[in-house]
């Protein structure tokens, strides 16, 4: 009787616990998209409320006003679409050559994947090799070719690889298909969950990526989204001082929020889609990291 | 085992010179050659330019630099900044580390005690949001909502509630580094709870209905099997993120400070100073150096943890 009662009170625990922490990471997404949809004056005189005073849609009027913010979309999914593919499509063929026992040099290119994660040059030699040299500066590459492969990933994938039976192979080989073919004929259709989790992650990281274009990307027309929303008191001077808003007052805090808003939102929506492969490919990732 | 370590043996007798290797294997050099091109571009063309390092480096006339010797390292290690930057890097990588261990492996055994498979899902899908968001969202939440200066700033509001009087946060210097810490458990703590989630998962089960079977409490099994099971796992992630403790973690930090120099003192890490100094005075020679000291003490920490690794679980070392 009495390990029951403890019992209910440990379960009790267990989900306050987990309620309260559920709360802490969504809350700020909650009371941010209140905060978008309230009217300026009510944030400025009652701070940041739950329940907003006043519905309106001015913020995402504003937002949507302004063409940047379609530009700024437009780079972002040119840069995941074009990074994630490529990305993929490189990882995957060099993994593909890695996982082949036959491969002579199999190790000696994992070795020379593996050596800069353990000593880098470091910013500067990077940063101007990239400027200097690959000239990317202001260019829709800065923003692509820098994060294109991930030891890690080629890693993953080349011990997926491994694990698709060689009789296979050698049956394709032996009904006269190369190389090439049997790679994507064979192997392609049977590695979908490994290429579907490592693409989202790619996906992932090239949407939320900011770095690349803080360190290369002066002009506005390639900003993407979350560069955008990094420079967002410039942009709002911007939207200021040209545009149709010109002799409108422009809603700072409620604009923000909008524009944070739109930035995630295609994450948000899609979130309940993909999540389970994220937690998948954290999974094999920890089987061995 | 035994059987493919022959197997390896019996390859390396039958090793193919160079030129026969690349005529039969060519198919897949090829394939390797475009992610290889890749990371010498972008990994290994950077570091001759370590060379800088001991140059007073002249953008116009860059491959005849003058040589100054170790003038550069002399500059940042000589300047106050050095310690402090490299106090905060460790301090808040450190924070970073054993907070997230600690409030994940917690998260991932409750989740596991927790029979309700919805109510379990929904909890799970709730802490990993904050994964899928850019360290900028994270940035604004954190400083024009949370923290924010004006007296609606939640965290004034809550401070309101309990009788204190509202302040102003971005003038309060050591607010910040537990600001920093605590975003990043809160972008991390449900990803990283998934890893130890899953290998809470691998776990014999029998072991558990053995001790349940000796009357084994819910406690006392947490105690006396989860976290003694967990040990290996937990102490394998902190040594392989050992090697990571110089590196400062820049697109979250920069995103929350950006430019507010009043809050320098506690959040400066090398990595956001080393920015600025490129950024604003061009100090291409010092940061060079900074950026192989860097790299330097990441190497002998990197390759001591993955010693200690090995010495405490064989499987686990990362080579």
């Amino acid at each position: 009787m009495r390990t029951k009662k403890q019992g209910f009170i440990g379960d009790l625990l267990m989900h306050l616990g987990m309620i309260f922490l559920s709360f802490i990471c969504l809350y700020p997404f909650v009371l941010s998209f209140m905060v978008s949809i309230s009217t300026e004056e009510s944030i400025v005189k009652n701070g940041f409320k739950m329940l907003p005073d006043g519905f309106t849609l001015t913020a995402y009027r504003t937002v949507f006003a302004d063409g940047s913010i379609y530009t700024g979309y437009l780079i972002t999914i040119l840069v995941t679409l074009i990074g994630t593919l490529l990305s993929l499509l490189l990882t995957a063929m060099a993994a593909y050559g890695m996982a082949n026992n036959k491969v002579q040099y199999r190790n000696a290119f994992a070795l020379y994947l593996y050596i800069p994660s353990v000593f880098s040059a470091g910013l500067v030699p990077w940063y101007l090799v990239c400027t200097q040299i690959l000239h990317l500066q202001n260019t829709l590459w800065a923003l692509i070719l820098p994060s294109l492969v991930s030891p890690f990933n080629v890693f993953l994938m080349r011990n997926y690889f491994k694990t698709i039976p060689s009789s296979l192979l050698e049956a394709a080989e032996i009904d006269g298909c190369g190389v090439m073919k049997t790679a994507f004929v064979v192997v392609l259709p049977l590695s979908k969950p490994i290429i579907a989790t490592i693409s989202l992650f790619v996906g992932l990281g090239y949407w939320n990526n900011w770095a690349n274009a803080l360190y290369f990307i002066d002009e506005r027309r390639l900003y993407p989204l979350q560069y955008m929303l990094y420079r967002i008191e410039s942009l709002m001077r911007f939207i200021r001082e040209n545009g149709a808003m010109a002799n409108m007052e422009v809603p700072t805090q409620t604009f923000q929020m909008a524009t944070l808003f739109v930035t995630i939102g295609p994450i948000l929506l899609l979130y309940p889609f993909v999540q389970k492969y994220f937690v998948k490919g954290i999974m094999v990732g920890a089987v061995k990291g | 085992m035994g059987t493919k370590q022959r197997k390896e043996k019996e390859a390396k007798k039958n090793r193919r010179p160079f030129f026969q290797e690349m005529k039969k294997n060519g198919a897949y050099y090829m394939m390797m050659l475009p992610a290889g091109i890749v990371v010498f571009l972008f990994a290994y063309l950077p570091m001759p330019g370590l060379i800088i390092a001991f140059q007073d480096f002249n953008f116009v006339d860059r491959f005849r630099s003058p040589f100054i010797g170790l003038n550069n390292f002399k500059f940042f290690f000589t300047s106050s900044y050095a310690l402090q930057t490299t106090v905060n890097t460790l301090v808040i990588n450190f924070n970073y580390l054993i907070w997230t261990t600690f409030l994940a492996v917690a998260v991932a055994i409750i989740l596991n005690e927790i029979k309700g498979r919805v109510s379990r899902k929904i909890y799970q899908n709730a802490i990993f949001i904050p994964y899928f968001i850019s360290s900028v969202v994270v940035g604004r939440l954190v400083r024009t909502m949370l923290f924010a200066d004006s007296a609606g700033g939640v965290m004034n509001r809550l401070l309101r509630m309990f009788g204190a009087d509202p302040v102003k946060w971005s003038t309060v210097p050591i607010a910040w580094p537990f600001i920093i810490v605590g975003a990043h458990l809160w972008q991390l703590t449900g990803y990283t709870s998934i890893v130890y989630l899953a290998s809470i998962a691998g776990f014999d089960r029998e072991m558990y209905e053995a001790a349940s079977l000796d009357g084994a409490s819910r406690w006392q099994k947490i105690r006396y099997l989860t976290v003694p099971l967990l040990m290996p796992s937990i102490i394998v992630m902190m040594l392989l993120s050992i090697g990571g403790m110089l590196r400062g973690d820049f697109a979250n930090i920069y995103a929350i400070i950006e430019d507010n120099g009043m809050l320098f003192k506690y959040t400066d890490v090398i990595d956001t100073y080393v920015f600025r100094a490129i950024k604003g005075a061009a100090e291409f020679g010092t940061t060079t150096a900074i950026g192989l000291y860097q790299s330097v003490v990441g190497f002998i920490l990197v390759m001591g943890s993955n010693w200690l690794a090995k010495k405490y679980d064989k499987d686990s070392a990362l080579f």
